[in-house]
């Protein structure tokens, strides 16, 4: 199969742009077309301003190769993919393929990104051999953040055309791909759709403000808190009416989205008057800005008129804790509305298969990648039970799907001696089958039990002698029960367990770092000792862990702060997924990273060749990336601050994180080593005036807190060596001791106690 | 029958030399606020309370409060007594000048507090709820019912109560039943009935106030549902005076074990006007601003009942003539050595001095420290004082009280059978002092609060005001030799209670059970120990002093009795609360 080498995308709005930086962030040249002449460079500008980023690392921006329509289009000629993103117009698409087609090089792919056209649509009029090389890929807003892409050919399809762009969404753009059957909306926004409408219409019917029904509707049934009108506010109100239309156009009389769609008069009252969401003047929530003070307001649903912000008290929500069925039998309007909300989406989306998918697997991951769900309807309806959904249905007078009534009492999913399976329209269960390279820790998990165990960690055994250390913690936070699991490992490991160790879960965050709780709370009743063998269990365990006669690779994804980029420095190698947020922010907290990340950053500053000689560069850089707390916004970005290496692998699509850090790790068996002890040579009294100096010009100028100068300093000890004499070598063992009494004396400091309190209470740094 | 003399001594090492009383000139209203002037405050007031208040406390207990036709009738000497109190401007000790108040801080009034409990409890409590009910309106009330009401209750010709209890609920206040219906002219009609009222009801001044908490029609469930009302006996006129009976008629009071001079009344509502205090629906946390206050002095009953009972115990032991002397008569020309010889008597009256002094001088340092959390003008300070304060509440109400029962019982003791029997009037102190280990959130209740609510608030940090202070001391004199026999005991006490605060916050976070069945435990641990920093600081300051004066002498002679004798319970204390609750968990409901 021939790769896509480069790639084409037409128009260059905000999916078009966003869908070509991902391309560019897979290392792939692209080019940039719009019809406005300099509307694609000018994308280009902006994708490189957007929050969240687009890019994965600046220099992705010189891939893209903007042109315009008119005069550019020939750049095409050398594309092996060609992603059409231009306005939702049957005819303007079909003439724009027209041009694509006596242009495009033999064998490369046209895809639209289309949300709602049939394909049958858009190859109407227009030569077999354009229909044969042709599909749709629909991708998901922001495109680099969003896994799901929706996938759909038609007959005409050449298949292996096909298979070379999913593949490369696969395992270049990290796309979960999802094949979809040509109907309206496919699936996320068929179900998504219905699910908004029915949540705005119920809200309204049924009295709720729009903060009660954002508590319902959004953390009970695993959906961001942003719930309904807050997930509408974000996507703009005014593509609501688009949708929804392009929707009733398309879809036959008898579909429920009829009957249960209503034009709001609200809402179009709010559209008429350009309160259309966050990107206009402010949605169902905004913020008044009166001087510096902002406060929060909430449209009341029932005039249209904003009022302050009200925290939703609903005795539904107090009493039915996670259980949602019990949160939908509830007596009151948060429970009529819960009821509501499930009975209608749930009941849709087990009636739309198989006409939108083959399987429950499709739609509810399409759910999740593409919604944020953190269960699909699928799951939701298990997790309520097919049973009482039905005579739940059956009690409001409503049909039950058929594909629900085939369940009966049974589930949609199950485990079979360890093996996850998914029930069928033909009322069979059948295996859930990962394709190849696709190693998932939930399946290990559910067949085997672990090697070890506490409270905090797990140790598995992923095949091939290699070993995974699970963190389970909350947040995967580090405390003393992932210490004690990371040395059973070692020891365990040392006696032949096994050859090599990857240390990889799958929570969202690879760890946020030390346990504050536990650190603050031995803080406040002065348990001194306590901290200061946390400091030091730590550092002696990261230290084994590098050290250990057999190779140890991290594969993180999400956030690794702290203490878990601490692992990942005291890693033999690192397969990160390039979603890989890592930084050392321990002076956030007014604190130091004292398990040896200061130490670590430091040697590899000083090993970097392409970095001027002499003590005081390393320690200025260390000093800079530690001092303000730097993370990452993806993992090329952590390589360039060598919190990865420059050899650190980047797994593009998370599924398969785990296959290629095992690969890693068994890459590094053979003739492994562990890494020689290096000593430095460090500036001492002459490096800290220097650092001073410039902490003092940041103080003055206002960028440094009185705090900050402290923990500046204090770092500034370790990373020129203490007292030292410059003449003398730094020991990697001095440098760790000089990092736990740092630790220690600021966690003493009650300005450091108060910017942990202050991190725990609102997850935001405290500038004191 | 016994006698009463104020411990001024002691009160002022507390106040001067103990606490940092100059701490007290950080808020603005106490700038100039000199000790002559508080020690003056203080003479009076014990001799107030000597002549005045502790004649009547026995007849009072005697002969109790009686009820016709809704009238309680206050046993004799009280109105007489009251109406001096009154004139004498003692209701006006810590209230706000601008309502004629004299402005002395908790701290001061504190100490007048303990010299009425042990001088007649019983009378005590009628300016207490006043005290309560003023403190509530001060801090919540519009202007217009401040302007209305705040002058008489600070001048005592009214007097207040706070009724919250219900005959169904207590502790739990979500469950209450009272209502309030909103009337045309901005008023409401309050119903319903409440039990356990003290002074609800009697004849010292012409008019009561009471606050009432009450359910709003929309009130949402639970304790986020209820309001406070100000619901007066008679309706004030204009100008001033007690006007038209309202609807709040006493309708029985309580017969008790002790505090039988205090008039403990079923109240009935009955569509009474009320007004609003404060934003609907947010009563029960304005009963709570004052909480911590009105804790405070539940703690010092029982500081105050223990102190009457140690006077009374150590007059009789020294005049009480029985045996030998164990090793050899002391007094051979008698017909007997007094009692005072025994060691076991010395036990029990050095056990009740080591707890008193040490009990007055923590509730001193946190009633410090509740005024500057209340009135120091730098809110940084201020946060830091009250986190102090709120941990320490609970420990002040229930281990003081859980003292002032234990002591007045070891009082009783020391005088055997004549302790007894109603002449001395030992007994009277025990059954007075029971009171204080329930009421106000009873002692259980106290340590789920320690453990459950004050632990936890802010990861931890009400804990840092306490430890971080103890153990900055503890190094601080580590190489103190002469010190040594105090630093040494204190910092092992202080162990104990790093380690079995940790352990309950740790088994806390899994299983709740498991920090509630340490709690009561784990409140008199931080007791102890809290008494064992105060007694160290004691020790302190008397060492350079002992030769020349006795009063330091007998303080580091009680510090060491405490530190030897008393403190070495939180080893025992530490293992129970280590052991963990199952115990508890195991035993089976049907088995009780």
């Amino acid at each position: 199969m021939s790769e896509i080498r480069k790639a084409a995308v037409i128009g260059a709005g905000v999916m078009g742009a966003g869908i070509a930086a991902q391309i560019a962030n897979a290392g792939v040249p692209v080019v940039l077309l719009d019809l406005v002449p300099g509307f694609a460079a000018a994308a280009v500008e902006k994708l490189l301003k957007t929050e969240p980023a687009a890019f994965m690392h600046k220099r992705h921006a010189k891939l893209v190769t903007p042109g315009n329509l008119e005069t550019d289009l020939g750049l095409v000629a050398d594309c092996d993919w060609i992603i059409e993103a231009i306005i939702e117009r049957p005819d303007a698409k079909r003439a724009l393929y027209e041009k694509l087609q006596a242009l495009r090089k033999p064998g490369s792919v046209v895809s639209s990104n289309t949300s709602t056209i049939p394909l049958d649509d858009l190859i109407t009029g227009l030569p077999p051999e354009f229909a044969a090389d042709f599909m749709i890929t629909h991708f998901f807003n922001p495109p680099r953040y969003m896994r799901l892409l929706e996938t759909v050919v038609g007959p005409a399809t050449n298949a292996e055309s096909a298979a070379r762009v999913t593949a490369f969404a696969d395992h270049r753009l990290g796309k979960t791909t999802i094949a979809c059957k040509d109907t309206p909306g496919f699936i996320a926004n068929r179900i998504g759709t219905l699910w908004l409408s029915a949540g705005v219409r119920h809200a309204i019917d049924l009295g709720l403000t729009v903060e009660e029904a954002d508590a319902i509707a959004g953390r009970p049934m695993g959906v961001p808190k942003t719930g309904i009108f807050g997930l509408i506010d974000l996507v703009g109100l005014d593509l609501m009416p688009l949708v929804a239309g392009s929707l009733l156009r398309t879809l036959p009389k008898s579909d429920a989205y009829h009957a249960l769609h209503r034009d709001e008069p609200l809402t179009q009252r709010m559209i008429a008057e350009g309160r259309t969401g966050r990107k206009g003047k402010g949605g169902f929530y905004t913020m008044k800005r009166d001087g510096a003070a902002r406060t929060k307001l909430s449209i009341d649903l029932a005039t249209g008129d904003y009022r302050p912000e009200q925290k939703p008290r609903l005795a539904s929500l107090d009493e039915a804790g996670r259980e949602l069925s019990k949160l939908a039998d509830h007596p009151d309007r948060g429970g009529k509305y819960a009821r509501a909300l499930l009975l209608d989406t749930l009941s849709y989306a087990a009636s739309l298969v198989p006409e939108i998918a083959d399987d429950i697997e499709a739609v509810d991951a399409a759910m999740r990648l593409g919604y944020n769900w953190k269960d699909g309807p699928f799951a939701l309806i298990d997790r309520v039970g097919p049973a009482w959904l039905a005579a739940a249905l059956r009690a409001d007078g409503r049909e039950v799907p058929k594909f629900l009534d085939l369940v009966g009492q049974g589930k949609f999913y199950r485990t079979d001696n360890g093996q996850l399976q998914i029930f069928g329209t033909d009322g069979q269960y059948h295996n859930v089958v990962r394709a190849p390279g696709v190693l998932l820790l939930a399946d290990i998990k559910r067949r085997s039990k672990p090697l070890a165990k506490n409270g905090s960690a797990s140790l598995w055994d992923i095949g091939d002698d290699v070993a995974c250390l699970e963190f389970t913690s909350k947040m995967n936070s580090l405390d003393p029960d992932i210490m004690a699991l990371i040395s059973r490992a070692i020891t365990m490991g040392k006696k032949g367990a096994f050859k090599a160790l990857v240390i990889y879960n799958e929570g969202s965050q690879f760890s946020v770092g030390a346990n504050l709780g536990l650190a603050i709370f031995a803080a406040n009743i002065a348990a001194w000792g306590e901290i200061e063998n946390l400091v030091e269990a730590g550092q002696k365990t990261y230290r084994a862990l590098r050290d250990a006669p057999f190779p140890v690779v991290s594969a993180p994804s999400g956030m690794a702060l702290g203490g878990g980029c601490e692992v990942l420095l005291h890693s033999d190698a690192v397969q990160a997924h390039a979603e890989t947020y890592t930084g050392l922010v321990e002076v956030g907290v007014g604190l130091i990273p004292g398990w040896g990340g200061t130490t670590t950053l430091l040697k590899r500053w000083a090993a970097n060749k392409k970095f001027p000689r002499g003590p005081m560069p390393a320690v200025s850089k260390a000093f800079e990336i530690i001092s303000t707390a730097q993370v990452s916004k993806s993992a090329a970005e952590a390589q360039d601050l060598l919190l990865l290496k420059p050899t650190d692998g980047i797994t593009m699509n998370r599924d398969r994180l785990l296959a290629d850090a095992k690969a890693k790790a068994l890459s590094l068996v053979e003739g492994y080593a562990p890494p020689e002890p290096v000593t430095l040579k460090l500036p001492g009294a002459a490096g800290r005036a220097a650092l001073k100096m410039a902490v003092d010009g940041f103080a003055a100028t206002g960028k440094a807190t009185p705090h900050d100068v402290v923990v500046c300093e204090a770092l500034a000890q370790i990373l020129t060596g203490g007292p030292a004499d410059p003449i003398e070598d730094t020991t990697e063992d001095k440098l760790y001791a000089l990092e736990r009494s740092v630790f220690m004396q600021l966690v003493r400091h009650p300005a450091s106690l108060a910017r942990i309190e202050h991190m725990l209470e609102s997850g935001k740094p405290l500038r004191n | 029958m016994g006698n009463y003399t104020a411990p001024l001594r002691d009160m002022r090492f507390a106040l001067y030399e103990l606490a940092d009383f100059k701490k007290l000139a950080g808020i603005p209203a106490c700038a100039d606020l000199a000790p002559e002037l508080v020690d003056s405050v203080l003479d009076a007031a014990g001799e107030f309370c000597a002549e005045v208040l502790f004649p009547i406390n026995r007849s009072g207990d005697e002969e109790g409060c009686t009820i016709e036709n809704g009238v309680v009738r206050t046993p004799k000497g009280f109105p007489e007594a009251y109406k001096q109190f009154r004139e004498g401007g003692w209701t006006a000790l810590h209230c706000d000048p601008a309502f004629g108040g004299q402005g002395l801080p908790k701290v001061v009034s504190l100490l007048f507090e303990e010299m009425i409990c042990s001088a007649n409890i019983s009378f005590g409590m009628y300016p207490g709820l006043s005290h309560g009910a003023y403190a509530a309106l001060h801090k919540h009330g519009t202007e217009e019912l401040k302007n209305r009401y705040l002058p008489k209750l600070v001048d005592g010709t009214w007097t207040g109560t706070m009724c919250l209890t219900e005959p169904h609920c207590g502790t739990d206040l979500g469950l209450i039943r009272t209502r309030a219906v909103p009337e045309a002219d901005g008023t409401y009609k309050i119903t319903g009935t409440k039990i356990f009222i003290s002074a609800g009801e009697h004849d010292l001044a012409e008019n009561i106030i009471h606050l009432v908490l009450a359910k709003l029609p929309d009130a949402p469930a639970g304790t986020r549902g209820i309001s406070l009302f100000i619901v007066p006996k008679f309706l004030p006129t204009d100008d001033g005076r007690p006007g038209m009976r309202n609807a709040a008629v006493c309708a029985s009071i309580e017969h008790k074990m002790g505090i039988k001079a205090s008039s403990t009344c079923v109240m009935n509502f009955d569509g009474a006007q009320g007004w609003l205090v404060g934003e609907p629906h947010r009563g029960l946390s304005a009963m709570f601003t004052m909480m911590n206050e009105a804790r405070l002095s539940v703690g010092i009953q029982g500081l105050g009942l223990a102190e009457i009972s140690y006077q009374n115990a150590v007059a009789y032991a020294k005049d009480r003539r029985q045996g030998r002397a164990l090793n050899g008569a002391t007094e051979p020309d008698q017909p007997a050595d007094s009692i005072l010889v025994h060691p076991d008597v010395r036990r029990m009256l050095l056990t009740m001095r080591a707890y008193i002094e040490g009990c007055r001088g923590l509730a001193t340092l946190v009633a410090l420290e509740q005024d500057i959390s209340q009135d120091h003008p730098d809110a940084a300070t201020r946060q830091e004082a009250d986190d102090f304060v709120a941990l320490m509440t609970p420990i002040i109400k229930a281990f003081t009280s859980d003292i002032g029962w234990e002591a007045t019982s070891i009082g009783m003791q020391v005088l055997g059978g004549h302790g007894y029997v109603r002449e001395w009037g030992m007994e009277q102190y025990v059954r007075d002092a029971k009171i204080a280990q329930i009421y106000e959130g009873t002692n259980g209740v106290q340590a789920l609060d320690l453990v459950g609510r004050k632990l936890p608030a802010h990861a931890g940090r009400y804990l840092r005001r306490f430890f971080h202070p103890v153990l900055a001391w503890i190094e601080a004199n580590s190489e103190n030799e002469a010190l040594s026999e105090f630093v040494l005991p204190l910092s092992k006490a202080f162990g104990r209670l790093q380690q079995c605060t940790a352990e309950i916050a740790r088994a806390g976070i899994a299983n709740p059970f498991e920090a509630g069945a340490a709690a009561t435990d784990y409140l008199r641990l931080f007791g102890l120990t809290a008494l064992a920093y105060v007694w160290a600081r004691s020790a302190e300051v008397a060492l350079p002093k002992a030769e020349q004066d006795e009063f330091y002498r007998a303080k580091l002679a009680t510090a060491r009795f405490y530190m030897q004798k008393l403190l070495p319970q939180t080893g025992a204390l530490a293992s129970t609360i280590m052991a963990g609750g199952s115990t508890l968990r195991a035993f089976e409901d049907a088995a009780f």
